[in-house]
């Protein structure tokens, strides 16, 4: 970064300021620390932002490989798309989501230094964690979105606009709640820093993401039900793949009911607790 | 009366137990359902104190006292167990060398998180980004990653930074020892000027000088407590006599004194001393000291009476026998009383202790001993020991 020009005749020393911490700083803040956390990905790596635009790619081609070809699995009938780009299409979401929930979780401990040195509203440490894997990832699904689109010709709905938006943003706020949540309780207690990874493979592979939701066996159905992440999962390749415009209502309550509670609970949660992360970091 | 910028009213800080998994399970829970954490160790017990605008507070105290945490309470980096903390105005921190730099990125990357956590948008930092760098003067060093500094380049950094938001309230904890000498100069040269159009600063210090230099007001902490609030040389006066008394007990052994049966010191006492606290007798520099010594002897020969000034840690300031100046002693109800009077005395600030020594008459042996400790009080920056006559002169 060079260095800037000085400005003439000015004063060795600025006037003393006189403001609070109001939402705009908080606002800056926010974005600085979502800029360091994206940064801090690629800060040192040889080519730097060019894994941005290739991971998502290998990944894409891995899964493929290993679906498409060594597995051969088949997308549910009456659906005219190669396996890999239904199953692209509700993987990148899920990313999102449970990479951006665990990090979020481990915010709070990741920046332990910080948070015993410097005093700054702590719930934007795991708000920036959680957002930036979000940003991260989604730009990775714009782009793997694209490749499917321009270069394997799917067909993909542009009509689903509005019902994947909400999706995301609703899976944003999801992730968000039980960030601040896990994180605060993880402070206190140091187990759940094994658990929740684990969880979150183990939550991966009862969602309908790698097989549609007709292959689970019916005692497992009452499962489906409770776990919103299968909402969230159809609606997004509903909308994708068959342009449903809008989300179900059922669909809709369901994912702004998880949302909702998720922020209320976390929320509380790291409200009551962050007073006292520094006791027990 | 200016604003108040802080105040504390019986905060008080506990570290809950956190060692076991249960502990910190028990300590959730506490939390989760009173909105406080329960009982621990105490490190700040009911401390009360405010700061108005315009003021300069040090805080001193031996290690452990409880400064670090106090500073933490009040910044909001931790919690306080109970009391109340009011503040208003902005205020910046720098609770520790390089505080808030991640070791990955360039001192530049750092500079502007850091501004960011004090408070600053990028414009305003845009703004005074030269004034920092000069300020810093680590060169080309800034585009390097701060993992690569000298300690001394990293205060350098953290200061220049903070000295740039310009707070209503500036709170620094014992950070300015590490840079080279030129650097603190400087920095106590920006404070000074910061001070001069209306900042106000609460530091940390165990640089008496420096604390007289720039501040006002002390607080003392002594485990968690606040031993002594208020103008900043009568406080640091009392902590630096308490100083040099712990090292003088440290260092003190079982001197064996040869037959106290036979020559002793019955009473050693200090006439027309006022004693603030109705703790130990206080005088103000200058003022008449009184010293009066009561000696028995087994055989009814007068003994020779030694009385010795040392400062607080042992060190002799001046000693005088009887038989140097020929006296000879009162004699009241068996005992040979001596009095010897310091019209002017010219010790300067700081803890001493008078030692009344009892001799042979022929004044070869010490045979008992006797101490009284008082404090000289004043306001005073000279060094040493006495005040010298002395003049200066325009030649």
């Amino acid at each position: 970064m060079a260095l800037r020009q000085t400005r003439p005749a000015r004063r060795r020393l600025l006037p003393i300021d006189r403001k609070g911490s109001g939402p705009n700083l908080r606002r800056e803040l926010f974005t600085q620390l979502v800029l360091r956390d994206i940064r801090s990905r690629f800060v040192g790596s040889a080519s730097g932002w060019v894994w941005l635009f290739l991971t998502p790619l290998l990944l894409l081609a891995v899964y493929g490989l290993v679906f498409g070809v060594i597995f051969s699995a088949r997308v549910p009938a009456g659906l005219e798309v190669p396996f890999i780009a239904w199953l692209a299409v509700a993987l990148w979401p899920w990313l999102a989501f449970s990479e951006g929930t665990v990090r979020g979780a481990q915010a709070i401990r990741q920046h332990a230094n910080l948070i015993s040195k410097v005093s700054l509203p702590r719930h934007l440490l795991v708000a920036s964690s959680t957002s930036a894997v979000f940003v991260l990832h989604l730009l990775g699904y714009a782009l793997v979105l694209f490749v499917l689109w321009a270069v394997m010709g799917v067909p993909l709905q542009a009509g689903g606009i509005l019902s994947l938006l909400f999706a995301l943003a609703s899976l944003y706020l999801f992730a968000l709640g039980l960030g601040l949540g896990l994180g605060a309780l993880q402070v206190y207690l140091r187990d759940l820093e094994q658990f929740v990874p684990t969880f979150f493979l183990f939550w991966f592979f009862m969602t309908p993401i790698l097989y549609p939701a007709d292959m689970l066996p019916a005692f497992m159905s009452r499962w489906m039900a409770i776990n919103p992440m299968s909402n969230w999962m159809e609606l997004i390749r509903s909308a994708l793949l068959e342009g449903q415009m809008l989300p179900g209502l059922i669909d809709a309550l369901v994912m702004l009911a998880s949302a909702a509670a998720a922020l209320v609970i976390g929320g509380w949660l790291f409200m009551r607790l962050a007073p006292y992360f520094e006791d027990f970091l | 009366m200016s604003e108040v910028l802080l105040r504390l009213d019986a905060v008080g800080k506990r570290f809950p137990p956190t060692f076991r998994a249960s502990q910190r399970l028990g300590a959730l829970w506490q939390i989760l359902r009173s909105g406080t954490s329960g009982s621990g160790t105490v490190v700040l017990d009911d401390i009360s104190f405010e700061v108005r605008r315009g003021e300069s507070v040090a805080v001193i105290g031996a290690n452990g006292a409880g400064k670090s945490t106090l500073l933490k309470v009040i910044t909001g980096v931790l919690a306080p167990s109970g009391g109340k903390l009011q503040q208003q105005g902005s205020r910046a921190a720098l609770l520790e060398l390089g505080a808030g730099f991640d070791p990955e990125y360039s001192g530049m990357e750092n500079l502007r998180m850091n501004a960011t956590f004090l408070g600053l948008s990028q414009r305003q930092v845009d703004e005074r980004l030269d004034d920092i760098l000069s300020f810093a003067d680590i060169g080309q060093s800034i585009h390097e990653p701060v993992k690569h500094y000298s300690s001394g380049m990293v205060v350098r950094l953290g200061f220049a930074v903070v000295a740039s938001v310009r707070p209503d309230l500036l709170i620094t904890d014992e950070v300015l020892a590490v840079g080279d000498e030129s650097f603190q100069k400087k920095c106590i040269r920006w404070i000074e000027q910061y001070l001069d159009q209306g900042g106000t600063l609460l530091m940390v210090s165990h640089n008496m000088y420096q604390v007289q230099k720039l501040c006002r007001q002390a607080l003392w902490l002594e485990q968690g407590q606040a031993r002594q609030y208020g103008d900043v040389f009568d406080v640091t006066q009392a902590y630096l006599a308490w100083h040099e008394r712990q090292d003088a007990r440290d260092a003190a052994s079982g001197s064996g004194h040869a037959h106290p049966e036979l020559y002793g010191v019955s009473a050693l006492s200090l006439a027309r001393t006022g004693s603030a606290d109705g703790g130990e007798p206080r005088l103000a520099m200058g003022e008449e000291l009184v010293i009066e010594l009561k000696l028995r002897s087994p055989d009814g020969r007068a003994p020779v009476a030694l009385v010795g000034l040392v400062r607080a840690d042992g060190t002799p300031v001046y000693g005088v026998a009887s038989d140097h100046d020929g006296i000879e002693p009162a004699v009241a109800d068996g005992l040979f009383v001596f009095r010897l009077r310091f019209p002017e005395l010219a010790l300067l600030p700081g803890g001493y202790v008078v030692r009344g020594h009892a001799m042979d008459p022929e004044g070869l042996r010490v045979h008992d001993t006797a101490e009284v400790t008082f404090t000289v009080t004043g306001r005073s920056r000279e060094l040493g020991l006495v005040r010298l006559a002395h003049r200066w002169e325009t030649p």
